[in-house]
């Protein structure tokens, strides 16, 4: 009887999970911020992460045809492959979305022009997981999920209000109908004439070198970073680096963008509008150099990137509920790291070493926990129209935040291998066959896709591999 | 006679083998040169020519009484069709380079002549006679393109042309302004004028491909042979369209 | 002498049947240290340029038919910015320094974004789509003096070359692109062109600086209306149409500052410029 219920009744029953953990996997989304909402009752945050399980995840990214109708250029312009941003394209965007030749502002364009394009992701998708705990197996199996499937879409409208005025609005609709909004923010570009000050206030991607949102897999195992995801066993954070923020960031960049810096003040709680956090805001800076060596596709470019963050730890109730945007109490935690982005001919390297530590009452715990990260990312653009891609990806607890849990508790390995085939170059839309295989093994826990049961393997040492196969016809106008 | 005719051709033509001068011992003399000449007619309707707008120089309006009409077509008493160039298509080797300028003059803000012919690597003047600038604009294709001022009291410009083509040139300052360069390899070419009449003299004996060229109806061929001291005359008749 | 002819013609014959696509791209460039090529440069012309500038390099690409003005068309081998006389090929380096600035107001951006190395790839393989790359002789830039001091007298001198050289028959009185001849230019292909307008304070085609627009008015934008006055200006006068020129932009300049100074107490000396001007 059991068996006939939906999927998501069954957890129900299962209620009798950590709210901690559930907050935790309810909130961090393979890779996209798909219209979270902003209070999540347990079930429902653990019911959602089995839907997200089974639908494929799409990295909500940013790539726009309607730039290349408004400008005649080709996507191939400015992007290596769509969705990731060449030089010339990040030089685009660091201007404000503006080339520069005066032709920029609106009124140049016909006013039959509006900026808007749309992406989506028809797919056929395999999910399997071992070690999961289900009603019928409580020692644990293998859950495969298999079949056609749909990923949400993506509404992009961004472009120039005015010379040096900049406007971003992503509303997104998930594909099983829930809405949101991934970015919204206004930016003034170039003040004092100057290209190394630009403030943008709103919600928006944090400006990452290595960016989720533009980056070119899919799959739910593939499809987000470790490195920019991963909350240990216990922790009450909801942080994700990937996830877009809500705030202001002073931005600058030499004129061919191969000095960059941004600086960021945001509001505490992972981009969720309505100020439910506390008081208290995050801080980010990036900075990065390229220099122009070899006859690679683009310049070697290195960077380093840091977050101070916040979370509340104590809320005003009112009846024993908490009172959104009352928080106090805060607790800190860090993110730091350094990446490059490396060319040798159409060889794209991309390494990230990263590490992460949160505040004792953030972890759980009676300990900080700390965490240290590594991957490397490889792109072979054999031409505009044609990449191969491979990624390795580690994760290792230094420290849990309960000392009771064994070391090796929520580190993961993750690999996954892609090709994406774009069947035509043109400057009004773009179709990429994609292919991906992914797999993680995570120790202990759940992956961070959300694949299988959703429930903790059997003991904190089982080692559960997670694995993704995609077939994805990835398109946008 | 038609005989010698043929002995003297096939002199003329093993000579000019490169079988190298001691192939033949008996001397020979150089025939005596040809003439092709003829006329250039058109059938059906041609369009009609438009007086030329010249307002924007006045300079150039008080130079003409009755104001000057378009060339693109411009014909004469008897269907004659005018500024054909009718010239030998193979380039004459023994000819001498040639040397003396060709003179081009913009004048009363027109093109004289409107079609100027000469040689590779002949030297052309161009000079300005009006009162004010103009440039000078040959939008050449196989030749390099230049364009170059030309202010009142400016001494000629002096050009060159490497490569054989029909080159159409224009003056910026002053759109009506249409004329031709026209650049051969050969020495044997001429003009129509208003009888539409041609003349292609000097040609040593021998078959030749000869173009009639008009700007606005195109190209036309005939083969034409021409025997020693004689003179062929031979039409062309192009067909006129009234757009 | 017709015998050698013979054989030249033979060989060159050869030669041509020997240089096809392959040995078309075994094209380089040279700019500074930097040397490009072009088997390297045609897969970068593929990802940045084919939309407009179309795969055979003819300006025909498949948005060239939406833009104005239109895509350079790299089979005539005839280009606007360059630092050599009419009628010659630009040098690599006005190429790289194209592509480089970009061209303000058209759709051609700034690719200053690529690396030197790549923009050279660049350069050299548009030197494959015209055969006159290989036939004509290297151009030599033309030789342009220091720049004297800018002076009223040097200003003044340039007004008058300006009223003189009649180019206020196309840019207007007043450099607003409004001169008598300037509604019905057209460029090299027939299409409708302006004149450029001093007074929209825009970069010009070729560059920002002095000795740029030095450039423009001594070896003429080929492909457009604008000719060249080489023939006609000496060079030391070149340099006064310059400071002349920036006081009729409404950029912030020495030239500007300078003139708008005197025109304070003597602008009545002043004749107008414009066919009024010529009956001095």
């Amino acid at each position: 009887m059991l068996k006939s219920l939906g999927r998501g009744t069954r957890l129900l029953l299962h209620g009798c999970l950590p709210a901690a953990l559930i907050l935790s996997t309810g909130a961090m989304g393979p890779g996209g911020t798909r219209g979270r909402s902003t209070t999540t009752p347990e079930s429902a945050g653990s019911a959602r992460s089995l839907v997200r399980a089974y639908e494929a995840s799409v990295s909500h990214n940013k790539r726009i045809p309607a730039f290349a109708r408004k400008y005649n250029l080709a996507c191939s312009a400015c992007h290596t492959v769509w969705p990731e941003l060449s030089a010339f394209g990040q030089s685009f965007k660091d201007n404000g979305y503006q080339l520069g030749n005066d032709r920029d502002s609106p009124i140049w364009q016909s006013n039959t022009y509006w900026p808007i394009a749309m992406r989506t992701t028809p797919q056929w998708h395999l999910e399997s997981t071992t070690h999961q705990i289900t009603d019928a197996s409580p020692g644990g199996r293998t859950v495969t999920q298999a079949g056609f499937d749909l990923s949400g879409v993506d509404f992009l409208l961004l472009g120039t209000l005015y010379k040096n005025i900049t406007f971003g609005l992503v509303p997104t609709l998930d594909a099983d109908g829930t809405t949101g909004l991934e970015a919204a923010f206004v930016r003034f570009d170039n003040l004092g004439h100057s290209p190394w000050a630009n403030v943008k206030v709103g919600k928006f991607e944090l400006d990452n070198l290595l960016s989720e949102k533009r980056f070119t897999w899919l799959s739910a195992n593939g499809g987000f970073l470790y490195a920019y995801h991963y909350l240990p066993v216990g922790s009450t954070n909801n942080f994700g680096f990937g996830d877009n923020q809500i705030g202001v960031e002073l931005s600058g960049h030499s004129i061919n963008s191969y000095t960059r810096y941004s600086v960021s003040l945001l509001t505490t709680d992972d981009g969720e509008p309505g100020v439910p956090g506390g008081k208290s805001m995050d801080a980010m800076f990036t900075l990065s150099r390229a220099f122009a060596m070899g006859s690679g596709l683009g310049p070697q470019r290195f960077g380093v990137f840091g977050y101070l963050g916040h979370r509340p730890t104590a809320f005003e109730t009112s009846g024993g509920n908490p009172i959104p945007g009352t928080g106090s109490a805060n607790k800190s935690f860090v993110r730091f790291g350094a990446t490059a982005q490396l060319w040798l001919g159409n060889l794209e390297l991309i390494p990230l070493v990263s590490h992460a530590s949160d505040d004792v009452a953030l972890g759980g715990g009676t300990q900080k926990p700390a965490w240290n990260t590594a991957l490397l990312e490889t792109h072979y653009i054999a031409t505009p129209q044609l990449m191969i891609q491979g990624r390795y990806e580690l994760l290792r607890m230094s420290k849990q935040g309960d000392p009771g849990i064994p070391k090796t508790t929520g580190n993961a390995d993750a690999i996954a291998l892609g090709v994406r085939v774009y069947p035509f170059l043109f400057s009004r839309d773009g179709l990429a066959i994609h292919g991906e295989f992914a797999m993680t093994r995570t120790i202990g826990t759940v992956p961070l896709s959300g694949d299988g049961s959703g429930v903790d393997p059997v003991t904190q040492t089982t080692a559960v591999w997670s694995r993704s196969l995609l077939l994805a016809f990835d398109f946008a106008f | 006679m038609k005989r010698s005719r043929t002995l003297w051709w096939s002199v003329a033509v093993i000579s000019a083998l490169p079988l190298g001068n001691a192939a033949l011992s008996a001397p020979v003399l150089p025939p005596a040169a040809g003439t092709i000449s003829g006329k250039v007619t058109y059938t059906g309707t041609p369009p009609k020519m438009k007086p030329v707008d010249m307002a924007k120089e006045p300079n150039c309006v008080s130079q003409h009484p009755t104001p000057v009409m378009t060339e693109n077509v411009a014909t004469g008493p008897g269907n004659t069709l005018r500024w054909v160039v009718v010239y030998i298509a193979a380039a004459d080797t023994a000819a001498p380079p040639a040397t003396e300028a060709v003179r081009y003059d913009q004048k009363g803000c027109q093109y004289l002549p409107h079609v100027a012919v000469m040689r590779v690597n002949q030297p052309l003047d161009i000079y300005n006679n009006d009162p004010h600038s103009h440039n000078i604009h040959p939008l050449a294709r196989v030749n390099p393109e230049w364009n170059k001022s030309q202010p009142k009291g400016a001494p000629p410009i002096h050009a060159t042309w490497e490569q054989p083509e029909f080159i159409p040139v224009k003056c910026n300052i002053h759109p009506w302004m249409h004329g031709y360069f026209v650049v051969l390899r050969t020495p044997h070419y001429s003009v129509t004028g208003d009888d539409g009449s041609f003349s292609l003299a000097g040609l040593p004996p021998g078959t030749y491909t000869v173009t009639a060229w008009h700007e606005q109806f195109g190209t036309q061929r005939q083969e034409v042979t021409v025997g020693s001291g004689e003179t062929k005359t031979v039409g062309f008749v192009f067909t006129a369209r009234p757009y | 002498m017709r015998p050698h002819a013979r054989l030249l013609a033979l060989l060159s014959g050869l030669g041509l049947l020997l240089s096809g696509p392959g040995a078309a791209r075994a094209q380089e460039s040279h700019i500074g240290g930097v040397t490009g090529h072009g088997a390297r440069g045609q897969q970068l012309y593929r990802r940045y340029c084919v939309g407009c500038h179309g795969k055979a390099g003819d300006g025909l690409g498949e948005n060239a038919m939406w833009i104005d003005p239109k895509p350079r068309d790299f089979t005539a081998a005839v280009f606007k910015c360059r630092s050599t006389p009419t009628g010659a090929l630009p040098t690599d380096e006005d190429l790289f320094n194209s592509v480089t600035r970009g061209f303000v107001t058209t759709n051609m951006p700034p690719w200053r974004p690529l690396t030197p190395q790549n923009r050279a790839d660049v350069v050299a393989y548009i030197k494959t789509f015209s055969a006159r790359w290989k036939t004509a002789r290297p151009a030599t830039p033309i030789t342009i003096p220091p720049e004297p001091a800018v002076n009223i007298a040097s200003i003044l001198h340039g007004r008058e070359l300006f009223q003189r050289l009649e180019c206020w028959k196309c840019h207007g009185p007043t450099g607003h692109g409004d001169g008598p001849s300037a509604h019905d230019l057209t460029d090299s292909k027939e299409n409708p062109i302006r004149p450029y307008n001093f007074e929209t304070g825009s970069r010009f085609m070729c560059g920002t600086t002095n000795q740029d627009l030095y450039r423009i008015f001594m070896t003429g934008l080929d492909g457009s209306p604008m000719p060249s006055f080489a023939d006609q200006v000496r060079p030391a006068e070149a340099w006064d149409l310059v400071h002349f020129l920036r006081t009729l932009q409404t950029l912030d300049t020495p030239e500007a500052a300078l003139w708008r100074q005197w025109l304070a107490t003597h602008a009545g000396e002043l004749k107008p410029i414009g066919p009024e001007g010529g009956q001095q």
